[in-house]
């Protein structure tokens, strides 16, 4: 009976074991001081389903199969195999990131407010504007974000500017993109929240127990992803990101020395069993000042100095101090938005980028207006225009992609006339007063101009693209329009006034015609 | 003679009717449960909450303080966010004003984070509105709006409703935009009564002319409070110096202290609850409308809406259940890992199950045996089975019957 009973317990463990090893569960966390003083932190959460598919959007009207999974988030594996997703990203950012003094982000979606973006294959069965309704509300539950409203109205598929990331299978129907952005979108603990709940440590041991929302959205930028992809060979990949930018200068006397628990108030306990490897980078700066970094059980390899956490004694706390430096002083950067763009190449060399502009219906291009300045000359060959789908009011936002040409170490100044339509009253938002917020243009760097083949559609840049060290994605700064606002009291004063007035009027007319004066002749007392 | 046939199969088609409206054993076994304690009882088997904050921008932060301060002690009381709708209409801890990213506090003194490190806001921003709001209460949705935005009730299900903001007489201000009015709320509490969506619902507001806004309910089973009557503004309680604004009113205020000394398995009835209002403390005539409400309120439980407490049975094994010593007898249907391991027969279950459940307890002795209880759930597994058999049983022997008469009859006359 006890050797029967162990028997079961050993093949429960191996099955499990073999389910595991098709799981795979990595977790990292990178530093990078910047030269204002401030310190960027990537947190990476990556699931590696091996040997899996995504659902073929033609098995649609059936049973889906079961899918088991122990370290791949259910929820998250649920919804795309609902709705038949290849390919999701999503990232909710707060903040504005500051290509000029803290360079090209690790992970290239900064834009400011929500993005959602999906590659999914056609079905008859269901249409892709049908599951895309579908995947942006099963998220927005999923998140507590207000995904439902990325609508027609918001909805564009901007295929030269959001090439896929991983591959696309094969099926034999092609990939459509949808896209939506939301600008004015929050993010707060309650996005946070649920992005816990998708990591199999949860945010009690590893890694993850740094995130503390109190101090991650006390943080000068702050932004959280989800990027599933398929890697052909591999299997399904969810990556979950939270990157930041904070300030240890505000939070000490001047010093930009930082810990983990100046940083996050935590430091690392226990570290995640279920992580196949799960390590802590931190990048040297590559200035002349001395750097101290402790404690000292780590490995250094081009540029980075590695932590393995699970290996590293607890309670783990990571610090880096500049011990020779009294105070650190940074400056102030002040940058005003126009409805104009200007874009400066620092390098010494041609690029090409594709310009994507996807405008809501609230704004309309004047696209025979459109003038390109470079270095105060007026290039009209620099822009070469791919698409552009006009807008449809109250329908369909604008969708504008060009390639340009940016020639070295040169300033180009885009600029374009708009008119504002009218919006119906019922349009506005409870707070009318504060405007729109207009989404960010997305700027993509092609391969500089040495090479005779442009090739846009490549998703896996040749090496010579690495060493220039483009970053795949920019995003502009999130602007702020005023509509025309209606008053909206008029209704109620108007009706008062003109029902005032008629009453006057009507009493004095009704009085003038049936009020008759007689006089009365008082007869004197009796006596 | 044929009207002596039309006759028989009449009345067997009526004995047809009456055996299929004798209610099962199930049913029967289900009321009595409920009726156990008298009639008095609520009846229900799980708990929801809708909690709404209806205002926008930064001063109205103490809205968003109280509606979070509901969250917190329904949460604490028991009710999971899988059952708690929240809706708030702007957003206050992350808000650029808020000097402490991330907290929402509801005292001056800072001493209490209402916004903590796990919350999950269902309806947020501009998704806050009247139409969402009557959507959420009648079910009425887009068919991919996603669970956590529903209200999944059912008829054994007690739905605390809270709503805070700006109002007046018989209305209530969605984000200075559009407002609610007194009958939109009872219709739409109507419809629930209709669609069977609640068993009691409790309605508290918290706005300056509040009473006014439950004074239009119309179906059973609601009990409503609210903060001020017609005529009469609602206070808020104090100002915090650094964030520059007021963080709680006054009537959640004095609620909330009062919750802060319920636990899961407190007694306090609603009567305590009301016993709280006080003209002084408020500066407005607090009121409570319970003419709708069938139960005595010194006998209703806070923890009939607050928490995820419900009436329970537990029956005490009197058995010790060790795994390697009950070889025999160990049942097939109840899993190992549920057993408690090595229970002895001298521990008190009574006090090892009170510490977090308000149930009512009852000692093997009265009820049944261990074996007992496995015997009645087996046989009460089969029953069902054998009432269905014997119902389709009669259903083809009287169709049977009749095909045979109505041949007969045919035959006869041709």
């Amino acid at each position: 009976m006890f050797w029967r009973n162990n028997i079961l317990a050993v093949l429960l463990l191996c099955c499990t074991w073999c389910l595991a090893t098709s799981e795979e569960f990595h977790e990292a966390l990178t530093f990078r001081p910047l030269q204002d003083g401030r310190l960027a932190t990537r947190f990476t959460f990556t699931t590696l389903l091996r040997g899996a598919y995504p659902r073929d959007p033609s098995t649609l009207q059936e049973e889906d199969e079961s899918q088991h999974y122990a370290i791949f988030p259910l929820a998250l594996g649920q919804v795309l195999r609902e709705y038949a997703v290849t390919e999701l990203h999503l990232t909710l950012n707060a903040g504005k990131w500051d290509y000029d003094h803290w360079g090209y982000p690790d992970e290239p979606g900064v834009g400011t407010g929500a993005e959602l973006w999906a590659w999914m294959g056609e079905s008859a069965a269901r249409s892709v504007d049908e599951r895309w309704k579908g995947l942006r509300n099963a998220l927005s539950g999923q998140f507590c974000a207000s995904l439902g409203s990325l609508d027609e109205q918001r909805t564009t598929s901007p295929e030269l500017t959001f090439r896929p990331e991983g591959s696309l299978p094969q099926w034999g129907t092609t990939h459509q993109l949808r896209h939506g952005t939301l600008p004015s979108e929050h993010v707060c603990t309650e996005n946070l929240t649920p992005f816990l709940k998708l990591l199999p440590c949860k945010s009690l041991t590893g890694i993850a127990s740094l995130l503390n929302p109190h101090r991650l959205f006390d943080a000068d930028w702050h932004g959280l992803g989800v990027h599933v992809r398929y890697l052909e060979n591999e299997g399904i990949e969810v990556r979950l990101s939270f990157q930041s930018v904070f300030d240890p200068v505000r939070y000490s006397n001047g010093r930009r020395d930082w810990s983990l628990r100046s940083v996050f108030d935590r430091v690392i306990d226990r570290s995640c069993p279920i992580a196949h490897s799960s390590e802590i980078r931190v990048a040297i700066p590559k200035e002349e000042t001395a750097v101290a970094i402790t404690p000292d059980s780590y490995t250094t390899h081009a540029g980075f100095v590695y932590f393995n956490v699970s290996n590293a004694s607890k309670p783990l706390d990571i610090s880096m101090s500049w011990p020779d430096e009294q105070k650190f002083e940074y400056g102030s950067s002040q940058s005003r938005g126009r409805l104009s763009v200007s874009i400066t190449n620092h390098m010494p060399i041609t690029i090409q980028t594709s310009y994507l502009e996807s405008m809501p219906w609230l704004l309309q291009f004047y696209l025979h207006s459109l003038q390109i300045y470079s270095n105060g000359v007026s290039r009209d060959d620099l822009i070469s225009i791919v698409s552009y789908i006009p807008s449809v009011p109250h329908v369909r936002p604008t969708l504008f992609q060009a390639i340009l040409t940016l020639p070295p170490k040169s300033t180009l100044h885009l600029s374009m006339d708009v008119i504002k339509p009218f919006l119906r009253y019922t349009e506005h938002p409870p707070d009318a007063q504060r405007g729109w917020d207009l989404p960010p243009a997305v700027l993509v760097p092609l391969l500089h101009s040495n090479s005779s083949t442009l090739d846009p559609g490549l998703s896996n840049p040749p090496s010579g693209f690495e060493q220039l060290r483009l970053p795949r994605r920019m995003y502009t700064p999130v602007l702020l329009v005023d509509l025309a606002t209606p008053d909206f009291s008029m209704p109620y004063n108007v009706i008062i006034m003109s029902c005032t007035l008629i009453a006057l009027i009507f009493g004095m007319v009704f009085n003038l015609l049936t009020r008759k004066f007689t006089l009365i002749r008082v007869s004197p007392e009796p006596k | 003679m044929k009207a002596v046939l039309f006759l028989f199969a009449l009345v067997c088609t009526l004995w047809q009717c009456v055996h299929a409206q004798i209610p099962s054993e199930q049913e029967q076994h289900v009321t009595s449960f409920f009726n156990s304690h008298g009639g008095s009882t609520s009846r229900h088997t799980n708990n929801w909450a809708v909690l709404v904050c209806s205002s926008r921008y930064w001063f109205n932060y103490r809205h968003m303080a109280n509606a979070l301060g509901m969250y917190r002690t329904v949460k604490r009381l028991g009710i999971p966010d899988s059952n708690i709708i929240l809706m708030l209409a702007d957003d206050t801890a992350c808000n650029s004003r808020n000097k402490f990213p991330g907290c929402v506090y509801a005292s001056a003194a800072r001493d209490l984070d209402l916004y903590g490190d796990n919350i999950e806001v269902d309806y947020r921003g501009y998704e806050v509105t009247v139409e969402n709001f009557i959507r959420v209460l009648t079910g009425r949705m887009d068919p991919s709006v996603p669970r956590s935005k529903r209200l999944l009730t059912d008829d054994r299900s007690n739905v605390f409703v809270y709503m805070t903001g700006h109002g007046g007489n018989e209305f209530l201000k969605f984000q200075d935009n559009e407002e609610i009015s007194a009958f939109d709320i009872a219709d739409a509490f109507e419809q629930m009564w209709q669609k069977k969506r609640y068993n009691e619902i409790f309605f508290m507001i918290d706005t300056c002319q509040a009473n006014t806004m439950y004074s239009k309910f119309y179906s059973p089973n609601i009990l409503a409070t609210g903060s001020s009557e017609l005529d009469e503004n609602s206070y808020s309680h104090e100002n915090d110096r650094d964030l520059g604004i007021s963080v709680i009113d006054r009537f959640t205020h004095h609620i909330l202290r009062f919750m802060e000394g319920v636990n899961k398995t407190s007694q306090a009835t609603m009567q305590d609850l009301f016993n709280v209002y006080d003209y002084e403390k408020f500066m407005s005539h607090a009121g409570v409308r319970s003419d709708l409400f069938r139960r005595p309120l010194d006998q209703t439980y806070i923890t009939d809406f607050f928490g995820g407490v419900s009436q329970a049975e537990v029956m005490s094994p009197p058995l010790s259940l060790s795994p390697s010593s009950n070889e025999g007898s160990e049942p097939e249907n109840v899993p190992e890992s549920e057993l408690p391991v090595e229970l002895d027969q001298s521990l008190d279950f009574t006090s090892w199950i009170s510490s977090d459940t308000n149930a009512t307890v009852r000692s093997a002795d009265e009820v049944y045996g261990y074996d007992g209880i496995l015997h009645e759930l087996n046989s009460r597994a089969h029953a069902p089975k054998q009432g269905e058999n014997m119902q389709s049983v009669r259903a083809w022997v009287s169709t049977g019957l009749l095909v045979a008469l109505v041949g007969w009859v045919g035959s006869n006359t041709t």
